[in-house]
């Protein structure tokens, strides 16, 4: 039905808890000086340039204008998602189906170090009347989607904690995670709660990185990449943005998302026709919920297939092989560029001693983070 | 590819500290404002209804977020008792600096609503409290009231 899309090569740096060196300038500099490498080309060549940022996580107003000089997007088209790194993804891909450019770049970056106090970029995040008024921790918005979602589902606090350990030893295979380590479930339990059920352990760290992708028409990108990975299908969604009409326990965007990126990429059993899953884990519960409303597994079905193994790498649903955001470090809109980046190396052969075997198809689902109830989700092939 | 350029020693490091000043005024809007009024004055729950969908929403919104119709002429009063959906209990304020002591945050439906209301759950409750419990709101003196969300000290077990 449309032009097939596919991605040429990915550029990054990072990921680690501090970049004492760079700028974001330089950050970004340095990712897409790679990305352009690796596809051969320079960023004359690009049509289109997008950014996901967001402006309190930047330290300035109007960020979407400090976006084009370190990509080489001066006197070009270039526009910003305040999005997630997937919804760009997605804007990169109607732009080349609709034939308005052929070469698409997608960048977008953390510094996150250089925040010295997000807690209230999140709680700036609230609604000022209603919920930034109770003048608490807006992990609450998470502490009550979790409590909501082990009484829904199997999951308890302990297969959420088994989460965490999972991710942050499968993250110890990733050279570039920043948060790698062997850690205990008990030791997940008796860190800070900082809004039981969510416990400090169970909220992803955060890290600094940037990365840049390079997306082309079929034909372009077939000359300049060896191995494309292809765009099978996109999909994104937002739930109500008043917390209070929201269903604190289901992923009602994921399920809305995914089903957007099924129908265009024509999956109907995602457990079979997908090899491997990167999912959103800003909070430990949220990769169990996330397998759920993606269908990978049944409604409140999560913690059962984790009990049985198949979320490990040698699983059949290999789920956050990198680390996740657990592992890797939460990269703020920059998460799911992260995801897309490990489906990329895996649908290459290039993800090392992490590297699943033969692998097909990939997805990567990413969620704007607390009070936001937006999800997306990008599914690519290597065929 | 990238620098060749890199700082070899970490007291070339430099960086200043800076922040971002701004204020704002914000609008309770139709339905804020006659939320919190009622809450005020009379010590009461609004909502609105849409027929339409047979929701009802408190806190109120004067538009149907499902059917987009205009609730701005249907208001409805509702109890000041609810059921808990979901519960956190936190430990840090806003800013992330640690709470005197924990605090319960509960999202709370009220009777006849289909919509939650956030709010505080009162500290003596919370051995008892679970998912499901039957709680109700606790206001503040009248002459202590501002219309604001801090006119509720706290929701509480229901005396049943
Ligand atoms: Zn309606």
């Amino acid at each position: 039905m449309n032009r097939k899309v596919g991605i040429v090569s990915m550029g990054y740096h990072g990921f680690s808890p501090v970049t004492p060196d760079l700028s974001f300038r330089e950050l970004v500099y340095a990712a897409a000086s790679k990305a352009y490498a690796k596809a051969g080309i320079g960023p004359g060549d690009v049509d289109m340039f997008i950014c996901a940022a967001e402006d309190f996580c930047e330290g300035y107003s109007i960020s979407d204008e400090y976006c084009n000089d370190q990509l080489g997007a001066v006197l070009k088209p270039v526009h910003t998602v305040s999005g997630e790194y997937l919804q760009a993804i997605a804007n990169a891909a109607m732009i080349i189906q609709s034939g308005l450019g052929k070469i698409v770049v997608v960048e977008s970056h953390s510094k996150a170090s250089n925040i010295k106090n997000m807690e209230a970029i999140h709680s700036f995040g609230l609604d000022p009347v209603f919920n930034r008024s109770l003048r608490v921790t807006p992990h609450f918005a998470a502490g009550l989607e979790m409590s909501r979602y082990m009484t829904e589902s199997k999951a308890t606090e302990e297969h959420c904690a088994r989460i965490v350990v999972k991710n942050r030893t499968n993250a110890l295979s990733n050279p570039n995670a920043g948060h790698g380590a062997i850690i205990s479930v008990a030791d997940v339990l008796a860190s800070d709660p900082v809004a039981w059920p969510v416990s400090r352990l169970s909220i992803a760290p955060r890290s600094d990185g940037c990365i840049v992708t390079v997306l082309a028409e079929e034909s372009v990108a077939r000359s300049l990449a060896s191995e494309p990975v292809w765009i099978l299908g996109t999909g994104w969604a937002t739930e109500s943005s008043t917390l209070e009409n929201r269903a604190w326990g289901e992923p009602v965007s994921v399920d809305i998302a995914a089903q957007m990126a099924y129908k265009e990429a024509g999956i109907t059993v995602p457990s079979q026709q997908i090899d491997l899953f990167e999912v959103d884990d800003t909070y430990s519960f949220k990769e169990l919920q996330a397998l759920e409303g993606l269908h990978v597994v049944g409604r409140g079905q999560a913690a059962h297939a984790l009990d049985e193994g198949r979320l490990g790498p040698d699983g059949d649903l290999p789920t956050n092989v990198s680390g996740g955001s657990l592992g890797v470090g939460h990269l703020l809109e920059a998460t799911g560029g992260q995801k897309l980046l490990e489906l990329f190396l895996q649908l290459t052969y290039q993800a090392g001693e992490r590297q699943i075997p033969d692998v097909q198809v990939g997805l990567a689902q990413a969620w704007r983070g607390v009070p936001t109830t937006t999800s997306a989700v990008i599914i690519v092939g290597n065929e | 590819m990238s620098f060749l350029e890199k700082h070899q020693r970490n007291v070339d490091l430099t960086a200043f500290d800076g922040k971002i000043p701004v204020h704002y005024r914000y609008t309770l809007g139709l339905a804020g404002d006659k939320f919190f009024t009622a809450i005020k004055k009379d010590g009461k729950f609004v909502g609105t209804h849409c027929e339409e969908c047979d929701v009802i929403y408190s806190p109120p919104s004067v538009y149907c977020e499902r059917c987009f119709a205009s609730l701005e002429d249907s208001w409805v009063e509702l109890p000041s008792t609810g059921t808990v959906v979901a519960f956190t209990v936190v430990t840090e304020d806003d800013q992330g600096k640690e709470l005197d002591c924990p605090q319960v945050i509960a999202a709370i439906q009220l009777d006849g609503a289909d919509n939650t209301f956030v709010h505080r759950i009162c500290d003596c409750c919370i051995e008892d409290l679970a998912i499901g419990a039957h709680v109700q709101a606790v206001f503040k003196p009248k002459k202590e009231r501002k219309g604001t969300l801090d006119d509720i000290e706290y929701f509480e077990i229901a005396a049943e």
